[in-house]
């Protein structure tokens, strides 16, 4: 007998080799581990199959609007609404959060009001409200107070459905922006305050230098998924009839009677563009989590920052 | 600009609320002096320390830092707050250094050393790098200079800090329980570089928990117990022969 043959543990057996500190450790699959796989499988061939055989569907519909003029038209400026709501919405929503944070409760309390209400109702009635709002100021007079100097302007007319949209999506996703961006803030000790003041540091110094890039960490990646958000929240636009993405399938199945296949191009369109921004916004959560990977975050947040 | 190194308060007090946490301090710490202030947590001692570069506002009494009254100016019968501006230039020649480090995580070492002089003094960078680089040596961490606060430990941590501070080439250093965060077997590094300091001539003024350093550096040692200055004398003096008895309590629990 070899001394690296042993025995099994009940003895039956002897199994050349193998010592058994050496021996693997098997977890045996069970039948619920399969049962789940075929449950999911069937779910997704049962899908497949009805839309490939459902000539509903109209695949060769879907095909052919898929890059139609009109479609990427909207596409385009679904775009173009997502970045200018975005930016402008992050600006004003940075206004918002420091004077939430003002030690004088007026202004913290007036931009309080504004947060409440604005993330109190819902976008797409205040996308109709700010469409409509000529009814409320037929007439605006723009000017410079104890002056003469004065324009007045027809809201009616500068109230076009597309100043609508943008006003309402930017003013909607201020008061977001502006609670994301608080909680930066907070997330900021306050010994770091107190240590930019112990160095002699001005209050604007202190906040370029060393809290502000402190922020980021918090602010960035909710951002991202602002971002995602607002995409897919323009859509809620097209019924003040700007011709974005949903509303350019909608008057070319207005016309066709072939909807669903021409919500289907829209979604897909929608599917391709949140994935491409998922994949940054993926790579940008993991850099900034800061509990797993607190120091390469530091790092990067800052690479810039300073010195 | 004075910057003569001493601090004086007469009867300082200050409230959090209807909480009085000094009664009537008196302090007197003289230019090139090293003070220790002791007592129970919650005695006031952070909060006295906190009140000499203005990271907490006195309600009532004297405080003189550096020659000059600080934080207010007195004019008639009240003294009046001065302008944030000048708060922050009586502030930059007096370091400080916290129980928690509070060095920035954003920056290097060596940048955490460069800020107060290149953002607060306008200093050029090359000459502020040159000097973080000399300060980084002083408290013998050459070589980490280009490293994050997060892969330093506590210990190398508040050495950069004491370096950060020591950058605006303050002519007070105020000391938070420098060493209370740290694992024991690192406080030995900070107290040296503190100790060098001392040595140095630098006025100091820290609360602190170390009996040991502060009978072998400081030169007095104020006791304080619920907001008031129970004992003030020569640091060897009454830590060894404390005359009062809550003193003598104090000193029985912490040797």
């Amino acid at each position: 007998m070899s001394t690296t043959t042993t025995t099994s543990p009940t003895g039956s057996r002897p199994l050349p080799g193998l010592l058994p500190e050496h021996k693997k450790r098997i977890t045996p699959k069970r039948p619920h581990d399969y049962l789940c796989w075929a449950a999911a499988i069937a779910v997704v061939a049962g899908l497949v199959y009805t839309t490939v055989t459902n000539e509903n569907y109209q695949w060769p519909v879907v095909f052919s609007y898929f890059t139609t003029r009109s479609i990427l038209d909207g596409l385009l400026l679904t775009l173009v609404l997502t970045v200018v709501s975005m930016g402008l919405g992050t600006l004003l929503g940075l206004l918002l959060a420091i004077m939430r944070m003002s030690h004088q409760p007026p202004i913290s309390g007036l931009a309080g009001l504004y947060i409440t209400f604005f993330r109190g109702t819902p976008v797409l009635v205040q996308l109709i409200f700010w469409f409509n709002i000529a009814a409320l100021y037929p007439n605006v007079s723009l000017g410079i107070p104890f002056t003469d100097i004065s324009t007045p302007v027809d809201v009616n007319a500068l109230m076009t459905p597309l100043t609508a949209a943008i006003v309402g999506l930017t003013l909607n996703e201020a008061a977001y922006m502006a609670e994301i961006i608080r909680g930066g803030f907070a997330s900021v000790s306050r010994g770091q305050y107190e240590a930019a003041d112990s160095l002699g540091m001005s209050g604007f110094t202190r906040l370029r230098h060393v809290i502000i890039p402190q922020t980021m960490p918090a602010i960035i990646p909710a951002t991202g998924n602002q971002v995602i958000g607002m995409l897919k929240g323009t859509s809620l636009v097209s019924v003040l009839g700007v011709a974005e993405l949903l509303n350019s399938a909608q008057s070319i199945y207005a016309r066709t009677y072939q909807t669903i296949p021409l919500l289907i191009v829209a979604s897909l369109w929608y599917l391709i563009m949140t994935l491409a921004l998922s994949v940054p916004q993926s790579m940008i959560e993991r850099r900034f989590s800061r509990s797993t990977r607190r120091q390469a975050a530091v790092a990067t947040a800052t690479k810039e920052s300073l010195l | 600009m004075k910057a003569d190194g001493t601090i004086v308060a007469r009867k300082l007090c200050k409230s959090f609320g209807s909480h009085q946490v000094l009664r009537e301090i008196d302090l007197t710490v003289s230019a090139g002096e090293i003070s220790c202030i002791i007592g129970p947590s919650g005695s006031g001692k952070s909060t006295l320390l906190r009140c000499v570069n203005g990271l907490e506002t006195v309600d009532r009494g004297v405080l003189r830092v550096n020659g000059e009254d600080f934080g207010y100016v007195e004019k008639d019968n009240a003294y009046h707050a001065v302008r944030p501006q000048r708060l922050t230039e009586q502030r930059a020649r007096i370091g400080m250094v916290f129980q928690q480090f509070n060095l920035f995580p954003n920056m290097t070492a060596e940048s955490n050393v460069m800020s107060g002089p290149v953002l607060v003094k306008k200093t050029d960078r090359r000459t502020a790098r040159e000097r973080a680089q000399e300060l980084l040596a002083q408290v013998g961490l050459s070589g980490c200079g280009h490293k994050y606060p997060a892969q330093l430990s506590g210990g190398q941590q508040q050495r950069v800090a004491i370096a950060r501070a020591l950058a605006m080439d303050p002519s007070i250093m105020l000391f938070d329980e420098p060493t209370s965060a740290l694992d024991p077997e690192l406080v030995g590094e900070v107290l040296g570089v503190m100790r060098d300091l001392a040595h140095n001539g630098m006025t100091m003024l820290l609360v602190t928990h170390e009996m040991g350093f502060a009978r072998d550096v400081a030169d007095e040692v104020l006791f304080m117990d619920d907001g008031i200055a129970v004992e003030r004398g020569d640091a060897r003096e009454v830590l060894a022969n404390p005359k009062e008895k809550r003193t003598q309590e104090f000193l029985e629990r912490v040797l």
